[in-house]
């Protein structure tokens, strides 16, 4: 029995009478330290590389705008702050979530090209535009979306001095408006009480317990691969037309590599940087489960990588949308996986009451 | 010093050796009883009670997914009520979760998750669905026999899909929230979502309409209620409509006044993501609290300032009720909550309660 045990250690220690040493630390428990490292390893550095990439990406605007730097070099800093982005998707715990602020770093779905419409229609109510006037503007124009239409649209030039007169002070604000906003989340992650001190040390005012942290985790993750899915599916558009302006960065060129960015933090929280991600939970029992998973993230990434062509390309002919199928159903059995199987393993419900209408 | 305890631990305790002794319990010396449907991992259905400090008093198996839980006024007694469209209820000892009756919904009629038993203990009320007449509105009146529940009569309840019910302090008037949404026998599909009516509706125990008020957005469906001891009610809405649409989730009726928005911020509102769960009322503190599982907060108001006191992250927040301390909240995915609301800064403690697969309502007897 355990107790007895314990109770002859116990008095085991105190004849030995005081160490002069400090006694060991207990051995952190499973979840709190797949919570911690996963913080310290995953999403601190996911955090600071977006709100790095943000801050690079002010710079540029400055720089394009005032001639000390070309459309080429611009666009790739933007490429570096979409990806950035992307990455945090299934990271997006806390006070991404929580301030209604993913709408105003990225437009997505955009079915009605509400960005080309609202970025002409601010422009001409205030040619003059200010950062006070993007402030106060729709989501629509404020983010990352609205960016990339002003870097890649064939409509706009910001080569032509003309032009760049028109479109560089919204380009300039929406650069600022992303610096702040993505310093102000990562100032809410380091404070004292932020977010990562509540995913390393329990109980907190948010979590009573690491499981609770861990189980929030998972819950990102599986609704970032079900996003995953949506994002692919809506231009796919299996057995209907496919819809190539319904994806996600389609003018950039940049869906797939969005959508690979945001698989490698998935891939990330379940490894961990140093094999101490979710996997790190599962029980020598489950380990045809942990192969399972790690078999599907290996696959689902093989095929992006073996696509070899941007996604506009590939949905314009039938080889190319019978891979786009595959990749999909590929996600689907990597959502799948997670949602049903991994959750269940680590005793984690995802949800019960929020879809109820009850 | 129990102050300096909780500010070691970041504002939070995983209870018990903090809890020490609750003040309020229908048994003295023991913590309040904690009753609500609950899940298990499999999804198996039980009607459980746990006293605040976890002790588990009882976990009965069901057959059917429960909703509310009315609890006898003085019998140890209580009715888990069938999650909608559900054909049983069931009655429960609470000293041992005998199950006493299962309830079965008179023919073409089912239980739509919430009753009320009458202050005398003598009579339950029911929100029903017509099933004939998919929406009529009914509130059902049954009869205690002995340890049996008999149908004696029904009421209407002025609406379409009548959700919660609850008494108005003088315990002879209902307060019921029409829902307003047409569902067919049993299905949980809404057929009439260009058609709603919802309505907050006040009733004498006989059936005579007293009242009916409607907010203006057609399609923002009154559901649940709390009502504070000087008879202000307060509703929490589910919208149907557009998700960028901005419709009051929240509504009050103060006594004498009618049934109108209760100022909510922007913030707060936009959370939500159109839709609140439960909703109660501390009459002692003047607070109002509410659950928002789709935004995973919870909120609790000033309910005359309408000043905000909490905002607070839960996933899947569930079920909420007033106690001595301030509230207790559960979850379908964490552990439950004391929101200890007596001083200016709220604390929060988790209880040693099981964690997760609460329903959406819990009652404390």
């Amino acid at each position: 029995m355990l107790r007895p045990a314990l109770v002859s250690l116990a008095l085991l220690a105190t004849l030995a009478g005081c160490s002069p040493s400090e006694p060991p630390k207990p051995k952190k428990e499973p979840y709190a330290a797949a919570s911690a490292a996963l913080t310290d390893g995953v999403l601190l550095p996911a955090y600071t590389r977006w709100t790095d990439s943000d801050r690079q990406l002010a710079d540029s605007a400055r720089a394009l705008c005032a001639g000390e730097q070309d459309l080429a070099s611009a666009r790739q800093t933007y490429l570096a702050a979409h990806g950035a982005w992307a990455a945090l998707q299934p990271l997006a715990v806390g006070p991404l979530s929580e301030g209604n602020l993913a709408w105003q770093v990225q437009f997505w779905p955009d079915k009605k090209n509400l960005v080309a419409r609202q970025v002409n229609t601010l422009l001409s109510s205030k040619p003059q535009l200010k950062q006070a006037d993007l402030e106060q503007a729709s989501v629509v124009v404020q983010g990352l979306t609205a960016y990339e239409y002003l870097l890649f649209d064939p409509a706009i030039d910001l080569a032509d001095l003309e032009q760049k007169r028109r479109y560089c002070p919204l380009l300039l604000a929406i650069g600022s408006h992303q610096q702040a906003l993505s310093a102000r989340v990562l100032a809410a992650w380091l404070g004292e009480q932020g977010m990562a001190s509540q995913l390393k040390s329990f109980p907190n005012a948010r979590y009573a317990e690491a499981r609770e942290a861990v189980a929030e985790l998972l819950r990102v993750q599986v609704s970032a691969l079900d996003g995953l899915k949506k994002k692919l599916g809506t231009p796919l558009a299996r057995g209907k037309t496919p819809q190539p302006y319904q994806a996600e960065a389609w003018r950039s060129g940049a869906s797939l590599a969005s959508l690979d960015a945001s698989l490698a933090s998935a891939e990330a929280l379940w490894r961990g940087a140093n094999g101490d991600g979710a996997r790190s939970l599962l029980a020598a029992e489950q380990a045809d489960l942990a192969t399972r998973i790690d078999a599907a993230y290996s696959e689902t990434r093989q095929r992006i990588a073996a696509l070899g062509q941007p996604l506009n390309v590939l949905l314009a002919d039938e080889a190319g949308r019978a891979s786009l199928g595959q990749l999909y159903d590929s996600l689907d059995t990597l959502h799948r996986l997670h949602e049903a199987e991994l959750a269940k393993a680590l005793g984690i419900q995802l949800g019960f009451n929020a879809h109820d209408g009850d | 010093m129990r102050r300096r305890v909780f500010l070691g631990l970041g504002g939070t305790l995983l209870a018990a050796a903090a809890l020490g002794g609750w003040t309020l319990g229908r048994s003295a010396g023991q913590a309040p009883l904690l009753l609500s449907a609950r899940n298990d991992a499999d999804g198996r259905h039980y009607a459980v009670g746990y006293r605040l400090d976890g002790q588990r008093q009882f976990a009965t198996p069901v057959a059917e997914r429960c909703h509310d839980v009315v609890a006898h006024p003085t019998l140890p007694l209580a009715l888990f009520v069938g999650r909608r469209p559900s054909r049983e209820s069931y009655l429960v000892d609470t000293r041992d979760g005998r199950l006493l009756q299962t309830l079965a919904s008179p023919a073409d009629r089912h239980f739509q998750g919430h009753a009320v038993f009458h202050r005398g203990g003598e009579w339950l009320y029911s929100t029903e669905n017509d099933t004939r007449e998919p929406g009529r509105g009914l509130v059902g009146v049954w009869r205690l026999n002995g340890n049996q529940l008999q149908r004696v009569d029904e009421l209407s309840s002025h609406g379409i899909g009548p959700h919660q019910l609850l008494w108005l302090p003088d315990g002879e008037r209902l307060v019921v929230a029409n829902g307003g949404i047409r569902t067919e026998a049993d299905s949980r599909e809404k057929m009439n979502l260009d058609a709603m009516e919802p309505s907050l509706v006040l009733l004498q125990r006989d059936g005579t309409l007293l009242s009916k008020e409607q907010l203006p957005e057609r399609m923002n469906s009154v559901r649940h209620l709390a009502v504070a001891d000087d008879g202000t009610v307060v509703s929490g809405q589910q919208y149907e409509g557009d998700p960028a649409d901005a419709v009051p989730l929240v509504a009050i009726k103060r006594p004498g006044q009618p049934f109108q928005p209760f100022p909510l911020g922007e913030a707060q509102r936009q959370v939500m993501h159109q839709y609140t769960a439960s909703v109660a009322i501390h009459s002692g503190l003047r607070l109002l609290a509410i659950t928002a599982p789709r935004g995973n907060r919870v909120f609790i108001w000033d309910l005359d300032s309408a000043e905000l006191r909490l905002d607070a992250p839960l996933p899947d927040c569930a079920g909420v009720a007033a106690c001595t301390e301030g509230f207790v909240v559960s979850s379908g995915q964490g552990r439950c909550r004391l929101y200890d609301c007596r001083q200016a800064e709220i604390r929060m403690q988790a209880l040693q309660l099981p964690a997760g697969l609460w329903d959406n309502h819990l009652r404390l007897a």
